[in-house]
């Protein structure tokens, strides 16, 4: 459903994502995994067609979303790190913006539209302005937004900041359900124990780089140690400085 | 002590803040920023030069012809006018700073007392107006101290300039701390853009209860005042900061250095107290919880608005998606509404107070084109107003939720065709009606007066239509303020091809009564084939415009 080949993105002499390669199968649901500044979102971003590769492809549904942008768009829904809405307009305005943005029979979209808004309980507040929404409320609009047009692949950037536990709980029974008919799931997340608990297979990435691969099990594998946590996993595969961290922070008390 | 502080932390503020000019002008290492770093120093310099010549000017002409000029009162009646100036900047400023700029909370967060952390912000606005004041004035000052050989002169000119704004930005600190109680969160930008509303009125109020032109022909101006200038005669009053300054300035030009330091003093000493006392008080006002006392108001989509459900005639649901939602997010904002409905009502201000004179003098051309392309005048500077503010800022409406369309499966030039429909039918319809009012009043014979509408509404179409294109290559997606969501390059290069494309069309038309005088053909063909080639060349010149913002905008990294 998703495959990326030599996948790289270079701002000036800074290597963001270097030569990436993932292949994603349908019903997946797929954790995308590293430090801050490793280049998750730079690499979700190229493959929902909002940055384009320096060098290699990414492909959806084998589509090129680099040559046929338009195409491969319309099988995406994409749920941006602190997404930024239009403040002016409702929530029920901007799905139906939305819905038409990706070309949804009329009467669809609002029955989609009115669907989604009971299912992320806002029906009470969707002819609010966004302006007065809170930052979860604007995460589940914009998960709202992307599953709109029914997907066939779903990008999530760090999908759950912002959302209370009843909220966060609830995003991840969607995207069960959404994978459990055949769709898939891509979301990149610093919360190891959701990507433990919900993942079928995780990816890391360090530098830009892709340093492992597989299901839980195969990265335990890796590393040599069953039973591991994924945080362990995570901090070995990364580089843990837990001993620096340690130097440091007493160096503060002195 | 708080104010104490408040300067300590004032001039760190201060220092950040420079830090950060640097950083985003020389320090930046993106050519473009540092390009225009370069030309605003050139053109500052070039402003400097040029009021260093007209300040040579002056004293040459003041060395020659002696004119009996009241300094002291001059000196005090533009300290006045800067009052008010200063009134205005520490308004915008302090409700910047307490409802717009995220700072607050990361300064009231440290170990500082909220006294020294709000006069601080006093503190950073007092510098800055001291430091645009020898910006403005800088050549000047130096000018004079070198003809008066007398280097103290922009010495005690620069501790005038630092020591007046105190009183006005405590004063105006002060009165922010309340108004916010009043102001919810939220609305901040809202409320700047009413209080520049305000300004615009209150300067052409000023203007028209000041100017000598417009005053009652029995007024007695003050002995000495210049007979072009508007008069205060309390300006100079002992028992105002303006007198102050004026008497202190007046006194270093005389070389009277005794007379200038008592005032300056005066001041040096009131500036200290209501500094001290300002701060003092400001921090009780913020303790006794006046500071964003008001809560969000939630605001909700009208009933009307909702029964719009995405449908324009003739127009694709994509097209139609845009349009609509481009018309809610303008009439929603008043900052927005504003740049809509301002030329209109200046319009209105400009030619319906003189209307009756006006109408007179263009309907005693009789009919005929002339009369019907005078006609268009109207219509032609709310074009310019409208083509200027709407089309050039539609791109950069989207602001950071430009993810959106771009993540969305539709072209960038589709983007661009919902753009002009977004701006350019609402442009045409207004250019047109007041078009056809002209028209209607002028009465220049139907088949002219049809004509001069068409020219109105095909020029108006092609025009936004360029200002569209032009601002999506000069698109800047990082502001949600309509103030600044505009490009000044690209604003210079709209103003610039707009000028072109109306001369050359008036020049066409021009051209066409000329031919038909000289050659006998029907003025009427002449006309017609001038308008074709008129209206052509403004759309050979909008599709232009239109591909290079398509090419800017397919090159476009959502990063």
């Amino acid at each position: 459903m998703l495959s990326t080949r030599l996948l790289t993105k270079r701002y000036g002499s800074l290597t963001a994502v270097d030569d990436l390669d993932l292949e994603v199968g349908a019903g997946e649901l797929f954790g995308f995994l590293g430090p801050n500044g490793a280049g998750k979102t730079t690499t979700i971003k190229m493959l929902v067609g909002l940055l384009r590769p320096s060098s290699g492809s990414a492909r959806v549904a084998g589509i090129d979303i680099t040559t046929e942008p338009e195409k491969a768009k319309a099988l995406i829904g994409y749920v941006p790190d602190a997404a930024t809405l239009y403040d002016k307009l409702s929530a029920q305005e901007f799905l139906e913006f939305s819905g038409d943005l990706y070309h949804v029979e009329r009467r669809l979209r609002d029955r989609r539209i009115a669907a989604l808004l009971k299912l992320f309980d806002l029906q009470e507040r969707g002819d609010d302005f966004l302006s007065g929404y809170s930052r979860g409320m604007r995460q589940k609009v914009s998960l709202a937004a992307a599953l709109l047009h029914d997907p066939q692949v779903l990008f999530l950037d760090e999908p759950t900041v912002g959302l209370d536990p009843q909220s966060a709980r609830q995003m991840k029974d969607i995207l069960q359900d959404f994978c459990r008919e055949g769709k898939t799931v891509f979301f990149s997340t610093h919360i190891l124990e959701i990507a433990e608990r919900m993942c079928t297979r995780l990816a890391i990435i360090n530098h830009g780089r892709l340093v492992a691969m597989g299901s839980l099990q195969d990265l335990r594998h890796m590393v040599g140690q069953d039973g591991q946590s994924l945080e362990q996993i995570f901090l070995e595969l990364t580089g843990s400085r837990e001993d620096d961290v340690s130097a440091v922070l007493r160096g503060l008390e002195g | 002590m708080g104010a104490w502080e408040g300067l300590e932390l004032g001039l760190l503020l201060w220092r950040v803040q420079l830090q950060m000019f640097i950083n985003q002008t020389i320090r930046s290492r993106q050519a473009g920023r540092i390009a225009g770093t370069i030309a605003g120093a050139a053109v500052i310099l070039l402003a400097w030069s040029w009021e260093g010549f007209i300040t040579w000017l002056g004293v040459q002409a003041s060395h020659r012809v002696p004119i009996r000029v009241d300094t002291l009162h001059l000196l005090s009646l533009a300290f006045l006018a800067y009052t008010g100036v200063l009134v205005f900047s520490s308004l915008v400023f302090s409700l910047n700073a307490l409802l717009l700029n995220p700072d607050l909370e990361l300064l009231l967060a440290a170990p500082r007392s909220v006294e020294s952390v709000l006069a601080s912000r006093m503190v950073v606005q007092v510098i800055r107006l001291f430091v645009l004041s020898l910006l403005f004035t800088g050549p000047a000052l130096v000018l004079l101290a070198i003809v008066n050989q007398n280097p103290l002169i922009p010495l005690a000119f620069a501790m005038l300039f630092f020591l007046y704004p105190i009183f006005v930005v405590v004063i105006i600190s002060l009165m922010s701390l309340l108004l916010v109680r009043i102001i919810p969160v939220g609305r901040g930008r809202e409320v700047l853009t009413l209080f520049g509303i305000a300004l615009a009125i209150g300067i052409n109020l000023a203007n028209f209860l000041l100017n000598p032109a417009l005053r009652d022909p029995g007024f007695t101006r003050h002995p000495g005042a210049a007979p072009s200038l508007p008069d205060v005669p309390a300006a100079s009053s002992p028992w105002l900061p303006s007198g102050w300054a004026g008497r202190s300035a007046a006194a270093v030009l005389s070389g009277d250095w005794a007379t200038a330091g008592q005032w300056l003093l005066l001041l040096l000493a009131a500036s200290a107290v209501i500094f001290a006392a300002g701060s003092v008080l400001s921090g009780r006002l913020y303790m006794a919880g006046w500071i964003q006392a008001v809560p969000p108001r939630r605001r909700h989509a009208a009933a009307r608005a909702r029964r719009l459900k995405g449908k324009v005639p003739l127009l694709s649901p994509v097209l139609a998606a845009v349009v609509i939602k481009d018309w809610r997010m303008r009439t929603r904002d008043l900052a927005q509404l504003v740049r809509f409905l301002m030329p209109v009502v200046f319009l209105f201000v400009i030619f319906g107070l003189r209307f009756p004179r006006l109408l007179g003098a263009v309907r005693s051309l009789g009919d005929g084109p002339p009369a019907a392309m005078i006609g268009l005048i109207p219509a032609w500077i709310l074009l310019f107003s409208l083509s200027i503010s709407l089309g050039l800022s539609a791109v950069s409406l989207e602001g950071k939720s430009i993810w959106v369309y771009a993540a969305s499966p539709n072209s960038t030039l589709r983007f661009l065709q919902a753009k002009c429909w977004s701006t350019a039918l609402p442009v045409a319809v207004l250019v047109a009606l007041a078009a056809l009012a002209a028209e209607i009043m002028i009465r220049p014979g139907w088949l002219w007066a049809v004509t001069a509408v068409v020219l109105a509404i095909a020029e108006s179409a092609a025009v936004t239509t360029l200002m569209v294109g032009i601002g999506a290559v000069f698109a800047r997606f990082d502001w949600t303020d309509a103030r600044r969501m505009m490009h000044p390059v690209g604003i210079f290069i709209g103003m610039g091809l707009f000028s072109i494309v109306s001369g050359v069309s008036a020049l066409l038309l021009v051209i066409s009564i000329a031919l038909a005088a000289v050659t006998r053909f029907p003025l009427f063909t002449t006309w017609l084939a001038a308008m074709t080639i008129s209206v052509g060349g403004a759309v050979a010149v909008a599709a232009l415009s239109i591909l290079f913002g398509n090419q800017r905008l397919r090159g476009l990294e959502v990063g």
